[in-house]
């Protein structure tokens, strides 16, 4: 048995191998959050040990000419994609642990559970943007998504966090049931699963038989709900809106990630074959994405809400790159590890800003933040220059490279509609940072914001240095990405 | 001969049972239909080679999935009638009108020309990858592809997906205690505005 590379799946390994053992010590000693925090601390490193593992395998598999290596009978494959997919799963993961702190602290003892499913959903993740296989891919998929469903309730204290959970479990389990249709449809048409073969299989066929039209139809509606493209981001408002603040970026940044990478390797190499048929429906969805995302977004009273229905905008930019095919995954890695650590430092400052476990987080309680809280203020405002594509933050790169290599597709009318809707995004994104520092604040509604522990100020800092650094100065982030995904 | 007569016995059983589902007016009926269909197409399964997927079936659907409908049933109370009033406006029509859209695209797809539904015989897995079998669903068939044996050489087979379930089954029960066992928030601080 050759094929058990253990190294393969080490950061999932580690990730299992802690939220059972934050399991067990709950059950067993009941000690208090702050002991936890030693172990939940210790795993983390221990992750980032074993991802760093599994990178220096890929180095020297890759100065042997080699892109990577399938393991387990095929199941997974530990290439470039993968390994820094997964390692900003793992920046999502300690950031999100750090910003969700304040929320643990208040859910009482139900943070043992919360910090176990968002490391189970990290591992499912990350088995999702590792499979080589759609089975694998499925229920990597599922043990991520279940995960994040359970917890979108686990604060639930307003009918708007029970709608948000019930919407979300609810569209969340139709998507899937969707996406493994479209593996079972595939899998009666070419008689097998594997990422790999059904690429060599669509390779050879001469005819297009129409049940793998269907099939690719479902996988890719299947994806592209739990990224929130238009038209199936309806539940996206409403989830991150009610769901607890303290985990809800954890959730938006982690289902993204997956979902794209998983969404790259469906169409870029199974239906590469196939590529006239999805790039224009692509493209149409990445343009009604972008228009839909950020015309609502402009019309928002609600800061989540506003998130929500820009991340649907982010959606349709990441979109314009896989519409690129394979060719564009390097600029799709750069823009979702730069998107979404600012979408995770947004939604934990929102956290702060109207208590960890609220639902919604009306502008008015921004007014007048700088004068509250500086350092929150200044870490909003970066973030949110960096989601609307400023030049001189991440942001602008991470845009730049999908539009490039859209541009170089024959797609310019998807890149001009996207360039449009940039500039009217700037709109609502500045607002927030009017709101903060020319407004007064409003005595009557806001609240004195609950100022970030140590853990999450260090976490809005590493959110600020990556959106400037590497808006500055991308070279060490693209050359990572480069070097590794051929 | 025998499997066409099983056909026609189970056939006509799983249809009568699904429209009994949705015609009973009792829920009890209901269930109990469903129950008839599910273990019906177990009966197709076998004919089909599908030991285990038959065995599962009953197990898991006819067992225990069945048993949790009755649970809930009771529950609710049998004898509740049921509000037939259209809770959706123009449902019917919009359900109407996309299957006839399904159907109609059905048909033009099927006449028009290079366009096949499924791969025409032949043109399956082992026509293209060597190493492929036919399928085959009895239990020791499953094994040896679940535990790599059914090859030349031994692999990890399937595994790695069969672990990685477990998963799902750990995300399942810590998500239940954490939903239905309930402690209240540490601090409880209801937002008047929130809710009503």
């Amino acid at each position: 048995m050759s094929d058990l590379i253990w190294s393969a799946i080490a950061p999932e390994i580690l990730l299992v191998i802690v939220a059972s053992l934050v399991l067990v010590v709950e059950v067993w000693k009941r000690p208090p959050l702050k002991s936890m925090a030693w172990l939940i601390g210790a795993g983390l490193v221990g992750t980032w040990a074993a991802w760093f593992l599994q990178f220096s395998r890929l180095q020297d598999l890759m100065e042997l000419g080699s892109p990577g290596t399938l393991a387990f009978n095929n199941m997974v494959v530990s290439d470039g994609t993968a390994v820094i997919a997964e390692l900003i799963l793992l920046v999502i993961l300690t950031l999100g642990v750090a910003m969700a702190w304040p929320m643990l602290d208040e859910v009482g003892r139900r943070s043992a559970e919360t910090l176990v499913l968002m490391f189970l959903a990290t591992s499912g993740f990350m088995f999702l943007v590792a499979s080589a296989n759609l089975v694998m891919a499925f229920i990597g998929l599922e043990v991520g998504s279940i995960s994040l469903y359970v917890l979108a309730a686990i604060a639930r204290k307003s009918r708007l966090a029970d709608e948000a959970a019930m919407k979300y479990f609810l569209l969340g389990s139709f998507a899937s049931a969707v996406f493994i249709y479209g593996v079972a449809l595939l899998y009666a048409g070419s008689g097998s699963v594997s990422i790999d073969a059904l690429a060599v299989f669509n390779g050879r066929i001469i005819i297009s038989p129409g049940v793998l039209y269907v099939s690719m139809a479902m996988l890719v509606v299947g994806v592209l709900f739990k990224v929130t493209a238009a038209p199936f981001h309806a539940w996206a408002p409403d989830v991150y809106q009610g769901s607890a603040a303290g985990v809800v970026g954890f959730m938006a940044a982690s289902a993204k990630v997956g979902g794209f990478v998983a969404l790259v390797r469906i169409v870029g190499i199974t239906f590469a074959r196939f590529e006239v048929d999805w790039r224009p429906a692509l493209a149409a969805i990445a343009a009604l994405s972008i228009v839909l995302g950020t015309l609502l977004a402009l019309s928002q009273t609600d800061f989540r809400r506003m998130l929500a229905y820009s991340g649907v905008a982010h959606a349709g930019f990441i979109l314009v790159g896989v519409t690129a095919g394979r060719s564009a995954t390097e600029a799709i890695l750069f823009y979702l590890a730069v998107y979404t650590v600012q979408l995770v430092a947004a939604f934990g400052i929102a956290a702060a800003v109207s208590g960890p476990t609220s639902s919604g987080s009306p502008f008015s309680s921004y007014k007048g933040l700088a004068s509250r809280s500086p350092l929150m203020a200044a870490g909003l405002a970066v973030t949110m220059l960096g989601m609307s594509g400023m030049p001189i933050t991440s942001g602008f790169i991470g845009k730049l490279g999908v539009f490039r290599s859209a541009w170089a597709q024959g797609l310019e009318w998807v890149v001009v509609v996207a360039l449009v809707a940039s500039v009217a995004a700037f709109f609502f994104y500045l607002r927030v940072i009017v709101d903060m520092y020319m407004r007064d604040v409003d005595e009557d509604t806001a609240e004195v914001p609950d100022e970030p522990r140590l853990a999450g100020r260090l976490a809005i800092a590493v959110a600020v240095v990556i959106t400037i650094l590497f808006g500055l100065y991308p070279a060490p982030l693209l050359d990572l990405i480069r070097n590794v995904v051929s | 001969m025998t499997e066409i007569v099983l056909f026609g016995i189970f056939g006509t059983v799983a249809i009568a049972g699904a429209l009994s589902v949705i015609l009973a007016r009792n829920p009890i009926y209901s269930a109990l239909g469903l129950m008839s269909t599910m273990f019906s197409l177990a009966v197709f399964y076998i004919m089909h080679l599908g030991h285990f997927v038959a065995a599962i079936q009953i197990i898991v659907y006819t067992g225990a999935v069945m048993t949790l409908f009755l649970f809930v049933i009771m529950l609710i109370g049998v004898d509740r009638s049921e509000d037939t009033a259209e809770q959706l406006p123009n449902q019917r029509r919009i359900v109407v009108g996309l299957g006839l859209t399904i159907a109609i695209t059905t048909v033009v797809l099927t006449v028009g020309q290079n366009f096949k539904w499924v791969t025409a015989p032949g043109s399956g897995p082992a026509n293209w990858d060597a190493n492929a079998e036919a399928t085959n669903g009895t239990i020791q068939a499953i094994g040896r592809v679940l535990f790599g044996a059914d090859g030349a050489e031994r692999t990890a087979g399937w595994a790695l997906p069969f672990e990685v379930v477990s998963l799902l089954l750990i995300v399942a029960a810590v998500g239940a205690i954490a939903l239905a066992f309930f402690r209240p928030l540490r601090k409880v601080e209801i937002n008047p505005t929130e809710t009503d």
